[in-house]
């Protein structure tokens, strides 16, 4: 009976009926995927694949994006607005027109109480770009307070300030082509398999193509040090030693591309001062690099006739975040590696939108990567917006990181949170449930209602999510890509944009101040603003970018109009920035600037003998309110778990798969322990997607230039649980999904 | 008909240049040609009557999986959950992986593994309803849930994991090597999804470009002689002697230098520590416990009363013509009837139950269905036709009770047989051994014996006979059985450690686990099969008065009663397929019980349902 039955049955197989395919972005991590999701009949959203034709992913999706569209039906999506008075009172559901109306009045009150910037507003790297960019005309030009920033601090604050340092500007100046091109290939904290399996796969493309090395900086074993040629195990927070150390050599043998140094870099000598201190043999022992490797990669990458580097949270999340990233653009610079094919400083950013928040939101400053410590971009973002420029402040206000702290000592009274998840996100979270208990009035405006923040707050917003509405996301290669709308907002919520025109209108100076409802017209405004300005986006519209499945920046009306006759005339924007070496600082010239290393980390010692590290897994999205409920995502890792080696776990009699106690200098937290010797003897990890588990640990101290907290060192104790049974229920009950 | 995307690209599409004409195992990979009835026909998927021009239709295909590749990213599994629409406790496809060495030097070596679509689908022969098929178009072993009754047995007998039997629709689906994709000349959605480029898809040993093996080993894949797995592998980077699996299998894979592969092994993760796990020994096939047990008892005792005489154990002479003759057929009946049952709702879908006799030709379970119902219907004929002993119609009756006897007689003994057909699964070595037929022979006779007994001694104890002589022939037919029951148990434990010499660990684990996580347990069943053993041999010769043995047997009987459960439970829940490894959380079967323990299963995004639905 080799074909089994002669008479068979058709022949079964899911069909989901679609009728039509949308065309949207991806709305989780920065990569920018462009994806199609089919509608049924009924114009329900049943499936989700890669558009084959986008140059990002190329049909390729990751386990994320192909279930995403059951986002859209996911549970605990907020339906109506919630209010109550008291946060040990239960919600009550309300009207639109009544949450809001209370929301502007509260607002005013506490301003006009306690000053413009008492009430602070923290947003996020997850809404539209045009949603940004209303929101920050919103808290520049209407709420006017100072207090303003989004939670990109957590992720991107330090590739920001390192590439301002560096370059004069924010603005990645490479792009995923490169990897077509390089010869040589340095990820320094950059776990991509798991946080970004699309660029892996566009890495491991052009491996097929062309073989070229590719060193991994980690101190776990990721899959991604396991490809590697080279792994560099390198000690937490460290990097800027061997960044030092590698540039040292380079100097010192001669490697350097010397006339790229003179034409287009000020600062050398302090430079090479600072670099000559640290020589191999002294790095080695800071970083556990041996003084051979760091020799060998340090000739590798400068004789390399191109050579990038990547980089993720193991050099942003650090003290040293922003020094990590000035020293690898220093490191490119030396070796004139910036604006040319496969030579490059990348940094691979984390939220879907991270980008567009930088580019535009005005958390920083304002639109257009302006500065607030810019007279001229004060008044011609004031003119354009039609308010008097003295209404801005002259110097950018408190980070989130700062504005919780502000919280705590009183000064700030109000807060907004949109889009974001402090009581998962933050570090040190004991801290953050005393600060969030201190507000007069909290509102978060978020797509879900059962976000952990919402327990402290007084009022909630149903938000739509990601494909209910209309915009632009912008990725981490500056390509601009159009997230169409393919449903219609769950229940009675309501696309971010709407709420703040809606807010807006709630003020006096809000009507001062145009609001579009559309957001194609708020894109309008984008492209008059972006007119010469590095992140030039005037030859796009909405429909010119779904037509190239994306656009990267600059790309001017002039390209569009196909005046100009270089590489940009495919309609796909500019792939790479500073290639002519002309940077955006008032000279042109980028700096290299020396960076002294003060190790003030939290360091494993006698009481707290185990480095803690956290990071990403690839089916989870931040604080997992979405894809904790996807359970095609969900079920890789329903539950917390620390990775732990097991010679460590056999000193201490743990078991494998057993729930034990993290102890840090903050708190402590039950997680399941997985013994795998991916991990050093004296280091843990722990992912951060979980609410009310490894954040309990962290310390985040704060980088002193971006102010993002670094989340990957700190030191906690191990131990045994007695009760394994109170321990799972603990671990049940301290999430609902 | 599947429709391909817009600007598809080319790593979506086949790209078969040209192919062997046979497989490394010697059959022909073209599997009909023009001639055959079967060629030229559509696949009717959705009813859709296109047939495809894919020039390599006919064909069988195979996955390629580059393990050097993989990054464990889900993403193929996803694609397959997404595509057929499957919920988070279902997957087609599933990643696993084995770990070794020492940080730095740590190596993870994941493995996406699916239906491989075997040359010789030990699922389609294994299926009593008949729901698979291979079709001669791409050698796709397909299944049709509507025709599956979910009795799981393909799950046990697939070496990889592919039939998926689901606890809340009652039945099992798996892998269609997506057809509908083939049909229109595109790889299977998971190859499309692959982020690794490690998972591949072709004409089976066709080496896909830019690779250079098609192995049929790496480490961690279950033994590919069982059924010729249509699935190649490259693995070129070194591994290290020793690869661990993350999940709760006591398994781990040692490098055998001589031949190069990886021979599985014990892991004690748990320790050497001796346990009850009491709670453990209960399983979803609670039913086939007590439904096997109870089947072997009644067909015992029948054989004895029926035969008994005739071969000499005068002291069953009496019992068929005596006043308990009757109770103790009905009581017989009862019970077989409450067994018969339980196995049936065991099934996903009971009311399908008449399927089970659809596959006579190979599948044990049709087979032993079939005995199973013979005997019972003979047995039942026998009942009905004794009722007429003594009536005008008894020159009848007895004839054709007796015809239904000797039916029982031989449809019984075989019936057990193909019961114990049933576990000689070669990807379930711990089942896989001749035991089983001891066990289940040596159930007969004894649990025969106990059946009778303590159903007739009781009675001629009450009416005053003087039953020693049957408590004695009685406690010789049970003897016996016990110890055919435990030779088979001694040669097993041997032959299981004997299996892991020849780099074959599965059985020892098993065993292992035996001597471990169920220790004290399986000592107490031991005891028990000891102390009765001796027990019954004394009272076989008669060493006692008529109270004694009455209560030194009663005492049996219990202790018989609680060490056949004990032992038939750890015969089901001990077993270790060879099946792939899994990860920390999924495919984790001490998470799933975890799971399910702790609540956490409750919440269905978890991936973990509770079996019974």
């Amino acid at each position: 009976m080799l074909f089994g039955r002669k008479k068979k049955n058709p022949v079964k197989i899911a069909d989901k009926k679609v009728v039509e395919w949308k065309y949207t972005t991806c709305g989780y991590c920065s990569t920018g995927c462009s994806i199609q999701v089919g509608l049924n009949k009924e114009g329900e959203a049943v499936s989700s694949r890669g558009a084959a034709g986008a140059d990002v992913n190329r049909g390729k999706l990751c386990v994320k994006g192909i279930f995403e569209h059951e986002l859209f039906k996911s549970s605990g999506r907020g339906d109506m607005p919630l209010v109550r008075n008291k946060i040990f009172e239960g919600y009550e559901e309300t009207d639109w027109d009544s949450a809001l109306d209370q929301m502007a009045f509260e607002i005013t009150r506490i301003q006009k109480t306690w000053g413009r910037d008492s009430f602070a507003i923290v947003s996020t790297g997850q809404l539209l770009t045009e949603e940004f960019y209303t929101l920050g005309k919103l808290s520049r030009a209407v709420i006017g307070t100072n207090n303003y920033d989004g939670n990109t601090t957590l992720c991107m604050a330090s590739a920001v300030s390192g590439y301002k340092r560096s370059f004069g500007s924010d603005g990645p100046p490479g792009c995923y082509d490169d990897f077509e091109h390089t010869e040589c290939l340095i990820a320094w904290g950059s776990n991509l398999p798991e946080q970004h399996p699309i660029i892996y796969w566009r890495i491991q493309e052009a491996q097929e193509k062309r073989k070229f090395p590719l060193i991994v900086i980690d101190p776990r074993v990721t899959m991604l040090a396991q490809k590697a040629d080279m792994h560099l195990a390198i000690k937490p927070g460290t990097d800027v030693v061997l960044l030092n150390a590698l540039c040292h050599v380079i100097l010192e043998e001669g490697l350097e591309d010397r006339s790229y140094i003179e034409a287009h870099t000020n600062g050398y000598e302090q430079f090479e001062k600072l670099v000559s201190q640290y020589d191999p043999t002294t790095a080695a022992e800071i970083t556990g690099i041996d003084e051979d490797t760091i020799r060998n990669v340090a000739r590798l990458y400068a004789k390399a006739d191109s050579a990038m580097s990547i980089w993720t949270m193991g050099i942003n999340q650090s003290t040293h975040g922003s020094d990590g990233v000035v020293g690898i653009n220093n490191l490119s610079l030396v070796t004139g590696n910036i604006g040319k094919q496969g030579g490059t400083s990348l940094s691979i950013t984390g939220q879907c939108n991270a980008m567009g928040t930088r580019e535009w939101s005005s958390c920083s400053g304002l639109p257009g990567y302006r500065a607030l410590e810019n007279p001229e971009h004060r008044q011609e973002i004031a003119d354009y917006w039609g308010i008097d420029p003295e209404f801005f402040p002259k110097k950018r206000g408190l980070t989130e990181t700062d504005i919780f702290p502000a919280i705590e000592t009183g000064q700030i009274k109000g807060l907004w949170l949109v889009a974001t998840n402090p009581m998962t996100s933050m570090p040190n979270t004991a801290r953050i449930r005393k600060t969030l208990e201190k507000l007069d009035f909290l509102v978060v405006q978020d797509s879900y209602a059962d976000v952990e923040t919402t327990q402290y707050a007084h009022m909630y917003l149903p938000a739509a999510t990601w494909a209910e509405k209309e915009g632009v996301f912008t990725n981490t290669e500056r390509r601009v890509n159009v997230v169409r709308q393919v449903v219609k907002p769950h229940g009675h919520s309501k696309s971010d944009l709407w709420i703040f025109n809606n807010v807006a209108k709630r003020f006096e100076q809000g009507h001062r101040v145009k609001f579009p409802d559309q957001p194609e017209q708020v894109f309008d405004e984008m492209r008059h603003l972006s007119k010469g300005r590095l992140v030039d986006i005037s030859g796009m519209s909405h429909d010119k970018i779904e037509q190239q499945k994306g656009i990267q920046w600059p790309y001017t009306e002039a390209m569009d109009k196909g005046e100009t006759d270089d590489s940009t005339a495919d309609g796909k924007g500019d792939q790479r920035l500073y290639t002519d070496g002309h940077f955006s600082y008032a000279d042109g010239k980028a700096k290299l600037i020396p960076l002294p290393f003060i190790d003030n980390n939290e360091k494993p010692e006698n009481d707290y003998p185990f480095w803690l590290n956290t990071g990403r897994v690839v089916e989870h999205f931040h604080s997992r309110t979405k894809t904790g409920k996807i359970g095609n995502n969900n079920k890789y890792s329903p539950m917390p778990y620390m990775e732990m080696n097991p010679d460590a776990a056999s000193d201490l009699g743990l078991v494998h798969g057993d729930y034990v106690r993290c102890v840090s200098k903050r708190g402590d937290a039950i997680v399941m322990v997985q013994l795998t010797q991916r991990v050093p003897h004296d280091m843990v990890f722990i992912p951060f997607h979980f609410h009310d588990c490894v954040n309990r640990l962290t310390l985040g101290l704060l980088d002193p230039h971006s102010r993002q907290p670094a989340f990957k060192q700190s030191a906690v104790r191990i131990e045994a649980v007695e009760d394994q049974h109170e321990a799972a229920q603990l671990c049940l009950e301290s999430r609902e999904f | 008909m599947f429709q391909i995307r817009d600007e598809e690209r080319p790593y979506a599409f086949l790209a078969d240049k040209d192919n062997k004409s046979h497989n490394r195992y010697g059959k022909a990979i073209k599997l009909i040609d023009e001639n055959s009835e079967l060629y030229g026909r559509s696949l009717n998927i959705n009813g859709d009557p296109k047939v495809s021009d894919n020039p390599n239709r006919y064909k069988q295909h195979g996955f390629h999986f580059t393990a050097d590749n993989c990054i464990g990213c889900h993403a193929c599994e996803a694609a397959c959950s997404e595509k057929n629409d499957n919920p988070a406790h279902i997957a087609f496809r599933s990643v696993g992986y084995v770990e070794g060495g020492s940080y730095p030097s740590y190596q993870r070596i994941n493995i996406s593994m699916a239906c491989n679509h075997c040359d010789d689908p030990v699922c389609l022969k294994g299926c009593p309803t008949r729901a698979y098929t291979k079709f001669a178009e791409y050698g796709a072993v397909l299944q049709d849930p509507d025709i599956c009754f979910g009795c799981g047995y393909c799950t046990w007998v697939c070496p990889y994991n592919a039939p998926q039997l689901d606890p809340i629709k009652g039945q099992v689906s798996k892998c269609n090597m997506c057809v509908d994709r083939l049909e229109e000349g595109l790889k299977p959605a998971c190859v499309s999804a692959c982020l690794g480029n490690a998972l591949n898809f072709g004409v089976i040993e066709n080496i896909p470009e830019n690779r250079e093996q098609a192995k049929t080993d790496i480490p961690g894949l279950p033994r590919t002689d069982i059924t010729h797995p249509n699935i190649r592998f490259q693995q070129t980077r070194s591994t290290h002697r020793e690869m661990t699996r993350t999940d709760s299998m006591p398994i781990k894979y040692h490098r055998n230098d001589k031949t190069g592969r990886f021979d599985s092994t014990i892991d004690d993760k748990h320790g050497k520590k001796r346990e009850w796990n009491w709670s453990k020994l209960s399983s979803r096939e609670n039913p086939l416990v007590l439904f096997t047990l109870i089947t072997q008892a009644v067909v015992g005792a029948f054989l004895l009363f029926f035969m008994g005489p005739s071969i000499g154990l005068d002291a069953l002479q009496g019992i068929t013509g005596s006043a308990i003759f009757i109770p103790l057929l009905g009581f017989m009946l009862l019970i077989e009837t409450i067994g018969l049952v339980m196995s049936t709702m065991h099934l996903g879908k009971p009311h399908r139950f008449y399927r089970a006799f659809n596959n006579l030709k190979s599948s044990p379970v049709s087979r032993e269905v079939a005995g199973v119902a013979l005997f019972f219907n003979s047995l039942l004929g026998y009942a009905f036709f004794s009722l007429f002993t003594g009536s005008d119609y008894s020159h009848i009756t007895n004839i054709l009770m007796q015809i239904c006897g000797y039916a029982a007689l031989i449809t019984g003994p075989i019936a057990l047989y193909f019961m114990h057909k049933i576990y000689r699964i070669q990807a379930r070595p711990f089942w896989n051994h001749w035991q089983v037929l001891t066990a289940f022979y040596g159930s007969m006779l004894s649990m025969g014996g106990l059946l009778l007994g303590i159903t007739v001694i009781p009675w001629m104890a009450w009416q005053g006979m003087d039953f020693l002589p049957l408590l004695s022939t009685l406690s010789v037919v049970m003897f016996a059985g016990l110890l055919i029951e435990v030779t088979g148990h001694i040669c097993h434990k041997h032959d299981m450690w004997k299996l892991l010499k020849q780099g074959h660990g599965e059985g020892a684990a098993a065993q292992f686990e035996q001597e471990t996580k169920f220790g004290k347990t399986w000592w107490l069943r031991n005891s028990l099969l000891l102390i009765n053993i001796l027990l019954l041999a004394l009272l076989s010769a008669g060493l006692f008065s008529s109270t004694t043995a009455l209560i030194v047997w009663g005492g049996i009987a219990l202790s018989m009663l609680l060490s056949a459960v004990i032992g038939r439970a750890l015969f089901y829940v001990l077993v270790i397929p060879t099946t792939m490894p899994g990860a920390f959380f999924w495919k984790n079967r001490a998470f799933q019980e975890h799971a399910r323990e702790t609540g956490l299963a409750h919440r269905e995004q978890c991936g973990v349902v509770y079996e019974n639905h």
